[in-house]
């Protein structure tokens, strides 16, 4: 006997709770986007991992009308760049067609059809494409329309009314007085406004039961959720990630997103979706003219050869030119770090060792820094392991300084430091009256009554705070750095107990401090000095400043998480933990906090004062160490800005500066492994660098930690840059000179529409057309016995997942024989079957 | 020794049980929203052996990877409800879910079958 009656439902209409499963699942079509002030790197294709890398593009394309690739003419620039090794594109031709032997199979007299695919990827066609008209259908335009003004942040005159009501029945209770509903919609539309359900899951299920069955639900909702990625992707975020009280006063779900798209589909205003764009014709006759051939002279066997290569369109082509960039990447990394790998000599104790963030712009840094003198460094997540939030001195919200894998696990505050009370009291005060400031401004530049009068009484002012900004942004910046400074100086994150949270015990801080060193390899015998350092980036007027700053630490600069965790370091009690876990340090060691600016590569140390002046020396040597490094960085980095190294540092505090710095763009590879084994390599910024020594990582769990959680950071920013470029439109923001900041959470195009859920233009294409971020996939290359990481992935869902369908690469190099071996994606043909141990490099 | 307390005031209620992987956790929060449970348990880094061998509980620092437990009360109507919800999310994503009969001592802190919740402090 069965103690529970099976679930039943009597009519047509979906459960609500089933319409809430299906709108879930429907919403992990798009990604979630961050506001623009803790704005980090998510892959736009996030809800398409668990397809085949090549499979999710082309489902996507559909969906968000999106190209797969760049265009065929951009990526013959690339390989006449030299960027691209022709040589590897003839093995990814000679891959495609099935191998060496049938692509030497000829299709006329010293045709073969390698020599017709290469002709097709570098010779024949224009290789461009047509772009899409920008801009929205009127449908699109009016549900983005009440999305703006619903989410505003403060930022109107006068809010949308009845925002607590959610978004769905806010907008209905709008709609009946906008002319554009009614243009849309017409009487149906005016009659449906009275007649639907308030409560958008039943608005949904009383649609879903109307559809014809051959219609899949979720494929339907999936459709309605892409066409606005850049509104929906910020609801996943206030859902799923904001703070409570950050989004009380609007609350938004998707099911109010789909409802309305729902009123507008059910008053027959959905325009047809935008489905996939031409990937280019047969260039059957474009082949036969290219190699002076006609189609008679060939036989029916080289006919069908010649239609075979014809056949592949645009968008394989470019997969080519994606595989070949990919290859010639790793075959000038793999054997330079092998060869690191059976010669490497660690060095003597170091004068200082430095820890910098896995960001890629760090390691170039850290290779100038290294010339300077006998300095060690090493690769850590830039948020030192430290789940926090920060609540600033006297500011409104608390800041989360974590990666957004992680919640917050312990509220820290900002306060005086001891002794500077009376200081940070003044710093604030006047963060307080900027603020009233601001807002009076904003309220009398809204007014009706006052507008015009507001523009009398303070244009002059803006007229000089303009002229100042422009002809002379150095004052202007010297101000913002000297408050910078102060503000450092007077007021600390601190570890204390928040009154409403709890804060760190010594079990955790022992936890923490002893995570830098099992997940970096960093022995116990450390330095005198051991420096910590964050990193941040300068960009004024610049609505991505935060995308500069470190993603680890949520879209902010890391020096807090770099000042708790010196602090905890050089606690006694910490150390003396440490020392019963293995961990003795010498007394001579002292933590110091930095943060190094990647805008203008200047080092910032914190906390000076409190260092013993048994170390000062070695500070004094290492900072102008650093400021040696710092010179020969710019200089390096002007180079590829095309600028001069001094420009720099103007561009860093100028209001009209549209590429501060390239940021991550050329990212391509993700090492985990000791410094010895990247010391020699001239890595060009283009790799994280997550230190790892496997000998001290007898159970494998920190490599599990780096693989499953750094790693995967860098994928997202790997994707999110790699798809901003192939369709800088539909994936990244477009041009940073057309945009708008709307309500204060992201950027539109022109003065409306989708919020643009990727990177702007500048930031990945120099001025003249081409990319400067080759779009390839992530490339992790681990320093680590086969077995340990091949049961490692095996046991991992992410790690399947990711090396699997091929949204990531990875190449092993064995520790004991420099042998390096590569993950075979799911399906690749082999009769060996899936393993790491199948296919060597 | 055993204590019985025939005076002991308790409710029978359903208790539904959800395991799936942590990168899913809001689609469980959505459906148990949706079927108007506002206060439920979740349980982090849950092990196990399943059909795809065992699942490692441990993360450090991705609260999205590994598996998670939901655990949430509630009138039988509710509970129905949000299984019916779970079985289209179990179309698509993998997880288990377990029904039960339980009995609790303070009802008005499970979802009741008619109007709003409990407290979701629970």
């Amino acid at each position: 006997m069965t103690m529970i009656a099976p679930i039943e439902r009597t009519d047509d209409r979906l459960a609500r709770t089933q319409v809430a499963g299906l709108v879930a699942l429907a919403a992990r079509t798009v990604a979630p986007l961050w506001p623009l002030e803790s704005a980090i790197a998510v892959n736009p294709l996030a809800g398409f991992e668990e397809l085949p890398f090549a499979q999710a593009v082309a489902e996507a394309s559909k969906l968000f009308g999106a190209h797969r690739t760049l265009p065929l003419a951009l990526w013959r620039r690339l390989l006449d760049n030299g960027r691209i090794d022709e040589a590897a594109l003839r093995d990814a031709a000679i891959g495609h067609l099935g191998g060496i032997y049938r692509a030497a199979a000829p299709i006329a007299p010293g045709v073969t059809m390698l020599d017709a695919l290469m002709a097709r990827l570098l010779v024949i066609g224009r290789g461009d494409r047509p772009e899409r008209r920008a801009g929205l259908g009127s449908d699109a335009a009016f549900i983005a329309k009440w999305c703006g003004a619903f989410f505003d942040h403060g930022m109107t005159a006068m809010p949308l009314p009845n925002r607590d009501l959610g978004l769905y029945r806010a907008v209905l209770a709008m709609a009946a007085y906008d002319p554009d509903y009614r243009t849309l919609t017409g009487a149906r539309g005016a009659a449906l406004l009275l007649s639907v359900p308030r409560d958008p899951l039943e608005a949904i299920s009383e649609s879903l039961a109307s559809l014809e069955a051959e219609v899949d639900p979720l494929a339907y909702l999936s459709g309605l959720v892409a066409r606005l990625p850049g509104w929906a992707g910020h609801i996943r975020w206030r859902s799923e990630h904001a703070d409570p009280d950050r989004v009380a006063d609007a609350p938004a779900t998707m099911a109010d997103l789909v409802a309305l798209w729902i009123l507008l589909a059910r008053a027959d205003a959905l325009s047809a979706p935008l489905g996939a764009p031409s990937a280019g014709k047969d260039r059957r006759a474009a082949l036969l003219a290219h190699f002076g051939l006609t189609a008679k002279a060939l036989g029916p066997r080289n006919a069908q050869r010649l239609d075979i290569v014809a056949r592949v369109d645009d968008d394989r082509l470019g997969a080519l030119f994606m595989t070949a960039a990919e290859r010639s990447y790793a075959n000038g990394l793999i054997p330079a770090l092998q060869k690191a790998a059976r010669t490497s000599n660690p060095p003597a104790r170091p004068d200082a060792q430095l820890v910098f963030c896995i960001d890629v712009r760090s390691e170039p840094f850290r290779r100038a820094l290294e010339a300077e003198g006998n300095y060690e460094t090493f690769g850590y997540a830039g948020f030192f392991g430290l789940p926090i939030a920060l609540h600033p001195f006297a500011g409104a919200h608390r800041a989360r300084l974590l990666p957004v894998l992680l919640s917050p696990r312990h509220d820290i505050s900002e306060r005086p430091v001891p002794g500077r009370e009376s200081e940070a009291e003044a710093i604030a005060d006047r963060a307080r009256g900027d603020a009233c400031t601001t807002d009076l401004f904003a309220a009398a530049k809204a007014g009706p009554a006052t507008a015009f009068a507001a523009a009398e009484a303070t244009g002059p002012l803006a007229a000089a705070l303009m002229l100042a900004r422009t002809f002379a942004p150095h004052a202007t910046g010297r101000a913002a750095a000297a408050l910078r400074t102060r503000r450092q100086r007077a007021l600390a994150p601190t570890g204390d107990a928040r009154e409403d949270h709890a804060s760190f015990s010594l079990a955790d801080k022992i936890g923490y401090a002893s995570a830098l060193f099992r997940l970096t390899g960093l022995q116990p015998d450390t330095a005198r000095l051991v420096v910590l350092t964050g990193h941040g980036a300068s960009a004024v007027n610049n609505p991505y400043a935060a995308a500069l700053d470190c993603g680890a630490c949520g879209g902010h600069a890391g020096g807090a998480n770099a000042r708790l965790l010196a602090a905890m370091l050089n606690d006694e009690d910490v150390r003396s933990g440490l020392a019963k876990e293995g961990i003795a340090m010498p007394g001579s060691t002292y933590f110091v906090a930095a943060e190094h600016n990647t805008t203008t590569d200047e080092v910032v140390i914190f906390d000076v004062d409190r260092i013993p002046p048994t170390h000062a020396a070695d500070l004094a040597a290492l900072s102008a160490s650093l400021a040696r490094a710092a010179e020969a960085n710019r200089a390096r980095r002007a180079l590829l800005l095309g600028r001069a190294p001094a420009d720099l540092l103007t561009g860093a505090v100028h209001w009209g500066e549209v590429r501060p710095e390239w940021g991550l763009a050329g990212n391509a590879a993700f090492i985990v492994g000791p410094r010895d084994l990247t010391r020699m390599i001239d890595l060009q910024g283009r790799a994280f660098l997550h230190s790892y020594d496997w000998r001290t990582d007898t159970d494998g769990s920190a490599l599990a930690t780096i693989l499953t959680a750094p790693m995967v950071v860098a994928q997202w920013i790997n994707c999110q840059y790699l798809f901003s470029t192939i369709d800088n439109q539909n994936y990244g923001s477009g041009d940073k000179v057309t945009q708008n900041v709307i309500g204060g959470i992201g950027v539109v195009q022109g003065n409306g529409g989708d919020l643009k859920i990727g990177l702007p233009r500048q930031s990945l294409f120099c001025d003249d057309g081409l990319p400067h971020h080759i779009p390839q996939r992530l490339l992790t290359v681990v320093h680590a016995p086969f077995d340990r990481v091949a049961a490692l992935v095996e046991s991992s869902d992410i790690l399947r997942r990711l090396f699997g369908k091929g949204w990531v690469q990875l190449i092993v190099i064995d520790p004991e024989t420099a042998r390096a071996r590569r993950w075979r994606e799911d399906g690749a043909d082999c009769s060996e079957g899936r393993s790491l141990l199948a296919i060597d490099c | 020794m055993t204590i019985k307390d025939d005076t002991l005031p308790l409710h029978r209620r359903r208790k539904i049980e959800i395991v799936m992987r942590a990168e899913d956790r809001a689609l469980i929060e959505d459906l148990l929203r949706a079927a108007g449970v506002s206060g439920w348990t979740m349980i982090r880094d849950v092990a196990g052996m399943g059909h795809h061998g065992f699942h490692q509980g441990r993360t450090i620092f991705n609260d999205e990877s590994g598996l998670v437990m939901f655990v949430g009360v509630g009138d039988e109507a509710i509970i129905a409800d949000v299984a019916s919800g779970l079985s289209r999310l179990f179309e698509r994503r993998p997880g288990v879910t377990f029904l039960s009969d339980v009995e609790v001592m303070r009802s008005d802190y499970f979802a009741p079958s008619i109007g709003t919740a409990g407290d979701p402090s629970f």
